[in-house]
Order: structure tokens, then C-alpha cells, then sequence
């Protein structure tokens, strides 16, 4: 029962939309058929675009050096952290949501406040494969204004959120880590990389990644490959956990 | 399918060629996590689109433009922005959604004001933020991004 409970609360939005067309179809039946004439369109234009911006997205992240860009984010960084920012931010697939453990991961090592705006904004805004989605629906012009005057600001606010917001406003790590492998389940977007890489130790529930219940001893390489091949690093492990 | 989408799908096809042939474990990984990002929104995007064809059918766009024009642009900017704030829609929807909404005969700058807030500012994603950065950043930010969408839309408006 309580699953069942659980699974109608999981899925409100879908059951709304169908009680919404289910109404409206017994007191306007042609209004009804005019909302499904309309989301058919969207449907369509959805399925030509969306498969190949996962794909484009998908790829981008995997061959764009993540790695040697989080080097080059700190407070020295000056313009070159500026545009590898935007670079970054640009480039990673994922929700939103998954940015915001990923840029508080960024600032642990170091990255500045003002590079993190950049990086959280450009995420969302800034995506290369919606770019050219924009392009088609509302033209180049359109697109490429909106572009330069969204780099500017981005510019223009992220100095002045470095300027009001401090270091010592994040919140503080909670001082003692829990023991062994870790996944932050408010970063993972279920792309299920680390089942892949080491399916003993990790599983997909409710749509995210978790770590199996396990009583062996850890692969050290498979888990590093795993934590490694995270595109948001939401996997993190106790290093004197092997010692 | 008009000759941009191919364009598209043709890029990222020989790139992925070329990825193949550079490194074919990569790919699959990529590939890889392309179908579960795919999977994962699948069923929300689909709600999302029904939703959108209910709103347009009991608001046809061209009511939706004349209600907007009556409106100081000022106004109907400032609401647009806010509109963007509290909806959560994927991109790839979102502009096939300006685009009808612009050939209806919406203006520019409410459009815009739209597209950027939609992004870039979020509300259900609010307490999220407010954990992991706490509360004057997430405040900032988003406060900020809101002043400056309006201010994009605005400029946009004199550009286009």
C-alpha cells in the first residue's frame, strides 16, 4: 500500500496532466483534440532534436579536458579562468541540479566565487547543441545577440556576486565523513558510468546510482575507473579506507 | 526535417565517427550516458509537451500575443521574466515554444525575458542551491540573473 502511495506521489505531474485531458475531453472534446493536435507538434520537433543534442552533449563532455580546466579556476586565474569557465560550463552534460555539487567540488579546490557564477550560469545558459537548436526556431541573429549580450552579463554579475558573497558564506562541511564509498545522489543524473565500470559495487535505484550492499574487498582500480568516468563526480571514497 | 536539423544531425554524426575511431570505449561511455540522461527525462518531458498543448489550446497563441500587447512592455516583461522563473521547461522545448509564441505576434522582449529567466534563474531548484551554497549566494545569484534577463531582454529589444 504504502508503495503504491509512493509511486502515485512520485508520478503527480503525469497523473494531473491526464485528469486535466480526461476532463477536458468529456466537457470539450474538441478542445481536446486541438491540445493533442499541439503537443504532437512539440512531440515531433522534441524526437528530430533531442536524441542528437544528448548525443552532441554526451560527446563534448567526454572529449572537451575537464581535468586541465579545473586547474586554471582560482582567484589568480584572471581572464583565462573567465573563458575556461564558460568553456566548462558550456560543454557539461547534465541538469542544472547536477552543477551544483559539481561547482561546490570546483570551489574545494580552489576555483574562485566569481569563476562558479560563470560556471553555474553558462551551465544552463550556454549550452553549445542548444545554441543551434535556438538557431533554428528563432533565427541567427536572434541567437547570436542573445549570446553576446548573456556573455556580458554573466561577465557583469558573477564580479558582483564575488564581490558581495565571500568564501566563508558557504556552508561548512560536515567535519567528520562518513567511512567508505560515497555517492551524492543530489549530483547524480543517472547515467548509470559506474554501474558499468563496476557493477558489484553499484546499482541504479528510484533512477539514481547507490552502492550495493558488500562484504568484499574493494577492486581499488574498478573504483577508481568508476569515480573517475562520473561526469559530475558525485562519487567520492575515504582515502584511509584501503590503507 | 528542414535542412538545420540535418546539419546537426550530420555534424554530430561525423563526430562520432571521429570519436569512434579515436577511442571506441569513450564513445560507448558517451553514448552510454546519452541514453540514460535520455531515459531519465523522458517521462517529465512528455508531461511537460501534453501540458504545453492543453495551455495552448485553451490559450491560443494569437490570444496570448494580443493580451501581451495591450500590456506595458515593461510590464509584461518583469511578468514573462517571472513566468520563466517558477516553470521549469527543457530548452529543446522551450524554443519551438518562443518560436510559435514570436510568430504569433508576442514581442521580443517579453520572449526573451522568457528564455532567459527559464534557464538561468530557478525556483524549484532553489533549496537545492540554498544547501549546497547557502542562502546569500543562491540569493544573489539568482537575484542577479533576474535583474540582468530583464536587462538582455530589454537591450534586445532596441537591437532586433
Amino acid at each position: 500500500m504504502t508503495k503504491i502511495i509512493k509511486i502515485l506521489k512520485e508520478h503527480l505531474f503525469v497523473e494531473v496532466i491526464i485528469i486535466a485531458y480526461a476532463v477536458i475531453f468529456i466537457f470539450k472534446p474538441e478542445t481536446g483534440l486541438n491540445a493533442i493536435n499541439n503537443s504532437g507538434y512539440y512531440l515531433k520537433e522534441m524526437l528530430m532534436i533531442m536524441p542528437v543534442i544528448f548525443v552532441l552533449t554526451a560527446l563534448l563532455d567526454a572529449w572537451v579536458p575537464k581535468e586541465t580546466i579545473m586547474k586554471y579556476l582560482g582567484k589568480q586565474s584572471k581572464s583565462k579562468g573567465v573563458i575556461l569557465s564558460f568553456l566548462l560550463g558550456g560543454i557539461s552534460a547534465g541538469p542544472i541540479y547536477a552543477a551544483f555539487p559539481f561547482c561546490i567540488m570546483l570551489h574545494k579546490k580552489g576555483a574562485s566565487i566569481n569563476n562558479i557564477v560563470i560556471i553555474l550560469s553558462s551551465w544552463a545558459v550556454i549550452k553549445i547543441p542548444m545554441l543551434l537548436n535556438e538557431v533554428k526556431f528563432l533565427g541567427i541573429k536572434f541567437m547570436a545577440v542573445r549570446w553576446l549580450l548573456t556573455v556580458i552579463a554573466i561577465v557583469v554579475f558573477s564580479w558582483i556576486t564575488s564581490k558581495i558573497v565571500k568564501d566563508e558564506d558557504f556552508p561548512s562541511e560536515p567535519t567528520s565523513e562518513p567511512e567508505g564509498v560515497i555517492i551524492n545522489r543530489n549530483a547524480c543524473m543517472g547515467c548509470s558510468l559506474c554501474v558499468k565500470n563496476y557493477p558489484e559495487l553499484f546499482e541504479i535505484g528510484n533512477k539514481k546510482a547507490k552502492v550495493k550492499k558488500y562484504d568484499f574487498n574493494i577492486d581499488e582500480i574498478k573504483l577508481k575507473k568508476a569515480v573517475d568516468s562520473c561526469p559530475v563526480k558525485a562519487i567520492r571514497f575515504n582515502m584511509d579506507f584501503f590503507v | 526535417m528542414d535542412i538545420f536539423t540535418m546539419a546537426i544531425w550530420i555534424g554530430t554524426i561525423i563526430f562520432l565517427i571521429f570519436s569512434l575511431s579515436k577511442n571506441k570505449e569513450k564513445t560507448k561511455d558517451a553514448l552510454r550516458m546519452a541514453m540514460g540522461m535520455g531515459k531519465n527525462m523522458l517521462l517529465s518531458i512528455l508531461s511537460i509537451i501534453l501540458l504545453i498543448g492543453l495551455v495552448l489550446a485553451l490559450l491560443p497563441p494569437e490570444q496570448i500575443a494580443e493580451f501581451v500587447e495591450n500590456q506595458n512592455v515593461f510590464v509584461a516583461t518583469v511578468v514573462s521574466a517571472i513566468f520563466g522563473t517558477i516553470t521549469i521547461i527543457p530548452a529543446f522545448i522551450a524554443f519551438p515554444l518562443v518560436g510559435t509564441l514570436v510568430d504569433a505576434g508576442v514581442g521580443i522582449v517579453p520572449s526573451v525575458a522568457f528564455l532567459t529567466t527559464l534557464t538561468m534563474v530557478g525556483v524549484v531548484t532553489f533549496p537545492l542551491e540554498k544547501k549546497e551554497f547557502g542562502i546569500k549566494f543562491t540569493v544573489v545569484r539568482n537575484g542577479l540573473s533576474f535583474v540582468f534577463a530583464i536587462v538582455i531582454a530589454l537591450i534586445m529589444g532596441v537591437i532586433i
